[in-house]
């Protein structure tokens, strides 16, 4: 079925465009986006168990932009009546006087910026989906979960703990301006199964996640992922500290993603080029990586979280090739970004919701994969782990510095795995040394949409990550 | 509308109800460099329900969550109120009561009008007042000031609503030397704006700044002492918090007891640990938490001792607690030394991490180093590079705190904390 486009949105949308009749009297461009996001998460634990209807997405509301001057200003509310859009127009004309009186007055000047383009566009998209959170069976999936803490708390004599969580969210956005009236609705869903065991007063988790460009009909994939999750806590129960050092290196498929997000994506957010924060700026055309690297970023690259039409700022969503076998082409960029650096925007303006700002921001960031086995890749290897699970990271797009907060890491030595585990595992490095040294891929690859991304530590959205397995070095500690 | 939904929560037939409406009134501006990237307003409102239904006589109780826009009709309102009596039937927790009326929610609240429009003002003054340099200066900065009034009612008669500002920059500094620029990043959340302090700090960070581009490398020190002396030793103090709530608690991942050490043969100083309700300019204070119980000066932990648990209304009453409530703001307090006896000896005291992280549920810390300072006992030198790890579990027995303290928005904590044997991963001799 098509995932219906919100009857809310479509019934305020005339209102919406007078709104935008009216402003343009005022402002030289004016757009409008509209969000109607509706989501279901069920929570299943031993100890709690919830049914509630927010997501990191869900949202009603509605943010307008406009421009005089060189100068961009927005205004975000919840509250419109289609029947008094004089009062709506007089309310964000009032406010953002007052905003531009305290600008003046503290001499403030303004980073002069040309007007966004309004070509007309006309874009109507309902994206497949087999059932919606608004609807779905919540018993049979309350059931579902419930059975599936059950059983994963019996796998082990360790547990203390064992969540199955599952959010489904359905997306509608309506993107208008003078000359562009853009409408969307998808479903994205996520689930988690989640494994906490305990012993000797210290605990361990193992998590495994699924998520895709889909209704609540995913979390039937979520039973084979409770094993390995109790498998995985288990595990860490044993585990021995790393001797630190710089090592040979497997990342698994959910390793590479955090390399490709954390390594490279941030630093080729080119509204970082607008304010000298990345490095990337200065290496477009230039070596990065081995040959064996390619990178793709967009909304199109993949079926999952992220993987809208448009963005947030009426830009088509887009598949850019950020590195072409290790030579940096370009970056991703927002809207405004774009008019800044004078080249056109790749869909990627995101707000975390519609009272944010929109910033340049991932979707779904991948390495394409290579040829080999992941048995030759072992194979290879004198004395290095193969990394699995991602706890976090964060970027340094200044200095393309790295660190990832890795799950854990299986010894290899002599091209074999010894079967001793060493954990947690924090990987620094620097990013060409660390995409430079790349010297296997596998043939797959797995995308992974059940984490969030931050811009510093604000601003959350949804992005996906991934590839393939990748040998390379790295310092480990 | 919010009368109509009360009335429709009161008429439903469900057993127990909760309602958060939060208005807020923000602006924003974002600088590059002193020039405006972009302003913004917002006026919104966000009213959320939660209804509690008993299944099976009363031997569970289930409940179900969502957010009703300001803007649905009575119909909308209804119909979602129904679907959450239904779905609150299908998930089955213990019993227990919603947070009944007492006479602290009886009294006067203060909530004096928000200065949005001034508060903005000074943000934007003291960033154009900063004493930048040549070679350490502002790249950009993001300021939102917001006014919030919150309302909470439920089912047993609480109907409180206190007025608050919450407002946070972010900044992002930038030092050259020779070509080469590094940037520091910063993020300084508050009540208002606190320019004395916000100038402060600032000007400290550009010195960091400026050292940072005359580090060597970390040296690989296997096992040193660090030093804590910025707002990263808050994810500290978060861990002991953290470690006494009643959910960890109930749900066994921490196994701290009241009455009883929180480990044996502790030499260091002992942490005492106060919930407040208010600091100084604190973006959280705040007279009753989200599920409406009343907030009061609490001690959780005495000299490392747990003495109660806190906790949401659910997993407290699970563990038995009466008065407790989810905590807004902490002061943490037992440190004996001087920041001179502290920074003596061999020690690294590290004051930038990309991102340092304490893990409450396996005690395990991490950071990558960007600057920090190595005291070998008769110089100080600036390093940056390398990482460092290990667990709370062990650092606790030895961890030692200054006499001093500091305030970062809701935390009051030590001006110095340090830990001992903490791996140290060097990227130098």
């Amino acid at each position: 079925m098509k995932a219906p486009f919100s009857p809310y949105l479509s019934g305020i949308k005339a209102g919406l465009q007078e709104l935008i009749r009216i402003l343009r009297r005022d402002y030289e461009y004016v757009s409008v986006l509209a969000t109607d996001s509706r989501g279901l998460v069920v929570r299943i634990s031993q100890h709690a168990r919830s049914v509630a209807s927010e997501t990191m997405t869900t949202e009603r509301g509605i943010v307008v932009r406009v421009y005089k001057n060189g100068q961009y200003s927005e205004y975000a509310l919840n509250e419109f009546d289609p029947t008094k859009v004089e009062d709506t127009a007089a309310q964000i004309l009032s406010a953002l006087r007052e905003q531009q009186t305290i600008l003046v007055e503290t001499g403030s000047k303004v980073y002069n910026t040309a007007i966004l383009r309004d070509e007309p566009i006309t874009l109507f998209v309902e994206k497949e989906t087999e059932q919606l959170p608004e609807t779905t069976d919540v018993k049979a999936l309350v059931e579902k979960l419930s059975d599936l803490s059950d059983a994963g708390m019996a796998m082990c004599e360790h547990m203390i703990e064992c969540m199955a969580n599952a959010q489904s969210t359905h997306i509608c956005k309506m993107f208008l301006t003078e000359h562009r009236d853009m409408c969307q609705s998808y479903v994205y869903s996520e689930g988690t199964a989640v494994a906490v065991v305990s012993r000797d007063g210290r605990n361990q988790i193992g998590y495994e996640g699924v998520s895709g460009l889909c209704g609540p009909e995913l979390f039937d994939q979520l039973q084979n992922k409770m094993a390995k999750s109790v498998a995985t806590a288990e595990e860490l129960l044993d585990a021995g500290r790393i001797e630190p050092g710089e090592y040979e290196i497997i990342a698994s498929p959910e390793v590479t993603g955090l390399i490709a997000h954390e390594a490279f994506g941030h630093g080729v957010e080119m509204d970082m080029f607008v304010k000298n924060r990345a490095l990337g700026k200065e290496y477009v055309d230039k070596r990065v990586g081995s040959d064996l690297v390619t990178m793709h970023e967009g909304a199109l690259c993949t079926d999952n979280v992220t993987s809208y039409a448009f963005d947030d700022e009426g830009t088509l969503a887009g598949d850019v090739i950020e590195i072409d076998h290790g030579i940096l082409k370009t970056g991703i960029c927002d809207a405004l970004a774009a008019l800044r650096l004078g080249i056109e925007p790749t869909g990627n303006g995101k707000r975390e919701n519609f009272e944010h700002k929109a910033y340049t921001r991932m979707t779904n960031t991948i390495f394409d994969s290579g040829t080999d086995t992941l048995e030759d890749m072992i194979a290879s290897i004198h004395r290095g782990y193969l990394l699995e699970g991602m706890e976090s990271g964060m970027e340094d797009p200044k200095h393309w510095g790295i660190q990832c907060i890795i799950k854990m890491g299986r010894e290899i030595i002599d091209g074999k795995l010894t079967g001793k585990v060493v954990a947690p595992i924090i990987m620094t490095g620097y990013v060409p040394d660390l995409l430079g040294n790349i010297s296997m891929l596998s043939g797959d690859r797995e995308i992974f949409g059940t984490g969030g991304c931050g811009k510093g530590y604000k601003e959350w959205v949804k992005v996906t990550d991934g590839g393939p397995y990748l040998k390379t070095k790295a310092r480990l500690g | 509308m919010l009368e109509t939904i009360v009335q429709l929560l009161k008429n439903s037939g469900v057993y127990a109800w909760e309602l958060n409406d939060v208005k807020t009134e923000g602006w924003e501006f974002y600088f590059i460099r002193h020039e405006l990237d972009q302003n913004r307003a917002k006026s919104v409102e966000h009213i959320t329900v939660k209804v509690y239904q008993l299944i099976e006589d009363g031997k569970f109780m289930g409940s179900a969550s969502a957010e009703l826009a300001p803007t649905a009709t009575e119909d909308e309102a209804r119909r979602l109120i129904e679907d959450l009596a239904y779905r609150a039937t299908l998930v089955k927790n213990r019993p227990y009561t919603l947070n009944p009326l007492t006479e602290a929610h009886r009294e006067t609240l203060r909530s004096a009008p928000v200065d949005v429009g001034g508060i903005a003002r000074s943000f934007i003054e003291v960033m154009q007042q900063l004493p930048e340099t040549a070679t350490e200066d502002i790249n950009s900065y993001e300021i939102f000031v917001n006014a919030k009034t919150r309302r909470f009612l439920n089912s047993e008669g609480i109907d409180v609503e206190e007025s608050y500002p919450s407002s946070m920059i972010e900044v992002v500094v930038n030092a050259r030397k020779d070509g080469h620029e590094i940037e520091l990043y910063r993020n300084y959340e508050s009540g208002t704006c606190d320019a004395e302090g916000l100038k402060k700090d600032l000007m400290r960070t550009m010195q960091y700044g400026k050292d940072r581009l005359h580090t060597a490398p970390t040296p690989a020190l296997g096992q040193a002492d660090v030093l804590f002396t910025t707002s990263d030793a808050t994810r500290i103090y978060e861990y002991f918090a953290d470690c006494l709530s009643a959910q960890m608690v109930y749900r066994r991942m921490s196994d701290w007891k009241l009455g009883k050490p929180i480990a044996e043969d502790i030499t260091g100083d002992k942490v005492t640990v106060t919930l407040v309700r208010e600091l100084e300019n604190s973006s959280m204070n705040r007279a009753f938490d989200a599920e409406g119980a009343p907030i009061s000066d609490t001690v959780i932990l005495r000299d490392d001792v747990p003495v109660k648990y806190f906790g949401n209304r659910m997993f407290a009453s699970y563990l038995g607690l009466e008065d407790t409530f989810m905590p807004t703001n902490i002061l943490v307090e037992g440190g004996t030394h001087s920041e001179e006896e502290l920074r003596a000896g061999k020690v690294l005291e590290v004051v930038e991490f990309s991102d340092f992280q304490v893990d409450a549920m396996t005690g395990d810390i991490f950071g990558e180093i960007r600057l920090a300072y190595w005291h070998d006992g008769e110089k100080t030198v600036p390093v940056s590079g390398g990482s460092l790890s290990g667990s709370m579990h062990d650092f606790v027995r030895e961890m030692l705190m200054s006499e001093t303290s500091v305030q970062y928005n809701n935390y009051r904590i030590p001006a110095l904390t340090l830990l001992k044997n903490v791996t140290v991963t060097g990227v130098g001799e």
